[in-house]
């Protein structure tokens, strides 16, 4: 039946409009995502009201293209500047930037889009076939459970400070406190808002971002580019595409990336940012070889692209199964939907089959289309490194800026980027991992609002929110092995160089 | 060599520019601020004979969210519905930031001249309470409540509560026992909840989720015994079997069978999550009067009842101070339910 259905959606997407929607969209998505500020969901958003005249089947295909696109596209400005062009792509910057400082931008740049396109593909696959089961482990997933995971996910703050534990469990709690500003959603009173209205409902992911990512590179490049010759600087990159031997060891991790991605993304509320740390730091605690990640390791690129690309078949899973959006970018579809009066939910599949089969079918397409347009845009994007430093750096601060103030229309937000790349640049001087705040930041807030549901529910008991169920108590005690277990090695590594300082 | 980096240079600022273009135009108006009050000197006497004073140009409609939410989809297709009556264009302005008050401040200062309103939902009432906004409701002139999102009680559907009787019963003999999934405070499901437990006499534990669609989900998942939200948000779970509504706090007219809390014996209990118009305090009584009236012509349209009836909004129609008294009520139940 699955077959007869998948079959009718084909014929609905093998026709020259839904192909050319499903193009435009991905080619639009991936222009948005490699643009810092513009993410996924801002380029669906800015497509929408041309989607009006649309049949609802075509704009939702196109929809899809653009949300596939978008989540890829970030990664390639997180590798070629050191600047996430999405906040899922965030976590690309740690080995994909290493990667290109030391020549292996090709390496970098390509196993990301095979990760991607992969990644996609699993999500597109999984979303057909599972998409029962997968909203059954969306249900399973409570308040308690939602807590748990952020805490595991979490836990990777430990081992960002390269050899000192504590630097990343300080830039992680700094994280956290960002993430408590603005509107407590249960005592229904401003936290340090200080009465100032633009704080009210906290700080947003994408000026932050900005700020700690791009304006710290930026300005820790100007630094580097003044009073140095190199005006237009010609790095030794190595662009070619990465052979059958370099991408054999990735296919495995990023595979369980892909599942670990599918699995968050139909989960309401978690999203692509959590996904491709989470994924990233079980990529890390599961290697033969932790200490390499963060200092080029390919598979530090190919696990968080593969993740954060699942996401969006995992995302459509609660959308088109319970009609409910789990995300930003699905509520979006949900309102392309909405325009053209159709309800998705579980009666979709039974009254209009057709729809959601043509929308799998349409991902297949656009993740094909992805690898064509990701790879012209490679070709394009590499080129760019090589023009004049300060041309490049004066043009990515007003882009960042732009963006910043886009996101709000606010010139408050412009300030928060400012403000964060200050502070960025100072944690740099004290080696302060800012990745950490940023999974701080996207992590703290929903571990602290899940906590305090949990709590609600368990009637203020902490043991009733850690036994709350298996999944919860597996993933806290996993949490706590891999906080003992950082602790431990940071002890011996210390024990280590002290020895060696000693001699 | 250089000739091509700088020729790729330029076409890819041409294509970034485009996308901050359309970025900036998403974001804020296609109008610019207070524009220049049209022909100061051509015509001393305004010209009453054939031309009406309102609307000269076009009406821009200011929203508090961001392109391509609930609200402002809502208020595009509005828009589409009453343009034929208002013979000019009717362009939806999305001003989100600081909690809204980035829109509100903005129409609140505008000219009072009609050509600058704003879309509101209750969200106008519950902000200024939980922050201090230099504007509230009360800083404007109500012109027309037009819909109210329906607020239903809905259980998952092997739950053993089968009416509000059940619940209510259930919750006397073990107060606190029941935990609902609800919105955050000062949002309507929260209202609502206390303004029935204050009716009825009982407790439950509302758990705060910031979105209507965890909330759903947390109840379908069985993690909660019940949740009070919209009912747009939940209404595919409930045709599917999964979730089932016990009642809800508005009647449906396309659900005539789901019982309301008047209809099961608190008629007191009043809370209507709404959507409306209001426009600059200062604005023309006449003026007012025909925005009132084109807006009332938006009913009419077919495309738009067919959204608005598939979205599960109640019609109704509240002009001038119908709809400030409507405001005023739920101001002081948002302000009650904050309080504690």
């Amino acid at each position: 039946m699955i077959f007869e259905y998948f079959m009718q959606g084909l014929d609905i997407v093998l026709n020259w409009n839904s192909l050319i929607a499903i193009l435009f969209g991905v080619a639009w998505g991936t222009i948005g995502g490699m643009i810092p500020g513009i993410n996924a969901t801002i380029a669906m958003a800015l497509l929408l009201p041309f989607t009006w005249g649309m049949d609802p089947v075509v704009a939702l295909m196109m929809l899809s293209g653009v949300y596939c696109g978008g989540e890829y596209g970030g990664s390639i400005p997180a590798i070629l500047i050191g600047t996430p062009g999405t906040n899922a792509a965030a976590c690309t910057v740690l080995d994909g930037y290493e990667l290109h400082k030391q020549g292996k931008t090709g390496l970098a740049l390509f196993t990301s889009l095979n990760a991607s396109v992969f990644g996609g593909i699993v999500g597109a696959t999984a979303l057909v076939f599972l998409a029962i089961p997968l909203a059954n482990v969306a249900l399973a997933f409570g308040p308690a459970e939602y807590f748990a995971l952020a805490a595991l996910g979490l836990t990777m703050i430990c081992s960002l400070g390269e050899k000192n534990v504590f630097k990343g469990i300080l830039a992680g709690f700094l994280g956290i406190l960002v993430s408590t500003v603005g509107f407590d959603p249960f005592a229904g009173v401003p936290r340090f808002t200080f009465d100032i209205l633009s704080l009210a409902s906290g700080f947003e992911m994408v000026p932050l971002m900005m700020g700690l990512y791009a304006i710290t590179e930026m300005f820790k490049q100007s630094q580097a580019v003044v009073g140095n010759d190199g005006f237009v600087l010609k790095a030794e990159t190595n662009t070619k595409f990465p052979s059958w031997k370099e991408t054999k060891p990735l296919v495995f991790p990023a595979s369980w990336a892909a599942a670990l991605g599918v699995v968050i993304g139909a989960m309401p509320g978690a999203g692509a940012t959590a996904a491709a740390f989470i994924s990233y730091s079980e990529a890390k605690r599961w290697s033969k070889n932790p200490d390499s990640f963060g200092k080029g390791n390919p598979i530090g690129v190919a696990v968080p692209e593969a993740a954060n690309n699942a996401v969006t078949g995992g995302a459509l899973v609660p959308l088109l199964a319970l009609g409910i959006p789990g995300s930003n970018s699905t509520a979006i579809m949900l309102g392309a939907l909405m325009i053209h009066n159709v309800a998705p939910g579980p009666l979709l599949f039974q009254k209009t089959p057709e729809i959601p089969y043509s929308i799998f079918v349409s991902l297949f397409f656009a993740n094909f289309f992805m690898f064509f347009i990701g790879y012209l845009c490679i070709k394009f994007a590499i080129k760019m490194t090589n023009i004049s430093k300060p041309a490049l750096i004066a043009v990515i601060m007003a882009l960042v800026f732009t963006g910043s103030f886009a996101y709000s229309g606010e010139i408050f937000s412009m300030g928060v980027a400012l403000s964060f790349g200050l502070f960025g640049l100072g944690m740099r001087y004290f080696g302060l991992p800012h990745t950490a705040t940023v999974l701080g930041f996207v992590l703290g807030f929903i571990m602290e609002a899940n906590l305090r549901r949990a709590l609600i529910i368990s009637e203020g008991s902490y043991s009733g929110v850690f036994a709350s169920s298996l999944i919860s108590s597996l993933l806290l005690g996993l949490a706590i092995v891999s906080v003992v277990f950082s602790f431990y090695r940071g002890y011996k590594s210390s024990q280590k160089s002290g020895k060696a300082a000693a001699l | 060599m250089f000739k091509r980096n700088t020729l790729l240079m330029f076409l890819t600022l041409g294509l970034i520019a485009l996308m901050i273009i359309t970025v900036g135009c998403g974001a804020k108006a296609p109008a610019p601020a207070p524009a220049p009050a049209p022909a100061p000197a051509s015509s001393p006497e305004p010209a009453k004979e054939e031309k009406p004073a309102w609307p000269q140009k076009e009406v821009e409609i200011v929203y508090h969210s961001k392109a391509g939410s609930g609200g402002d989809i809502f208020l595009r297709a509005m828009g589409k519905a009453v343009e034929p009556a208002l013979g000019k264009a009717f362009v939806v302005n999305n001003m989100p930031g600081a909690a809204g008050a980035t829109a509100w401040n903005y129409v609140a200062k505008a000219k009072p001249d009609g050509h600058t309103i704003l879309g509101i939902s209750s969200t106008l009432i519950t902000a200024p309470l939980i922050n201090k906004m230099p504007v509230n409701f009360m800083s404007f002139e109500p012109v027309a409540m037009m819909f109210i999102d329906p607020m239903v009680i809905f259980v998952p559907a092997d739950s053993p509560f089968k009416t509000l009787a059940d619940i209510v019963d259930a919750a006397k003999k073990n107060p606190g026992k029941q935990k609902w999934a609800g919105g955050t405070p000062g949002e309507l499901g929260v209202v609502a909840g206390r303004e029935l437990m204050k009716a009825a006499g009982f407790k439950v534990a509302l758990v705060p989720f910031e979105g209507g669609g965890d909330a759903a989900v947390s109840v379908l998942g069985g993690h909660l015994d019940a949740g009070i939200g919209e009912y747009a948000e939940i209404a595919s779970s409930v045709e599917a079997g999964k979730l089932r509504i016990i009642v809800a706090f508005n009647k449906m007219p396309t659900n005539q069978e789901i019982p309301t809390v008047a209809e099961e014996g608190y008629p007191d209990v009043d809370v209507r999550k709404l959507r409306g118009v209001v426009a600059t305090k200062g604005t023309p009584p006449e003026v007012i009067d025909a925005l009132v009236k084109v807006m009332k012509t938006a009913y009419d349209d077919p495309s738009f009842r067919k959204y608005f009836e598939s979205n599960n909004l109640i019609p109704e129609f509240a002009a001038k101070e119908d709809f400030l008294k409507v405001m005023e009520l739920q101001h002081e139940q948002i302000k009650a339910s904050l309080e504690n």
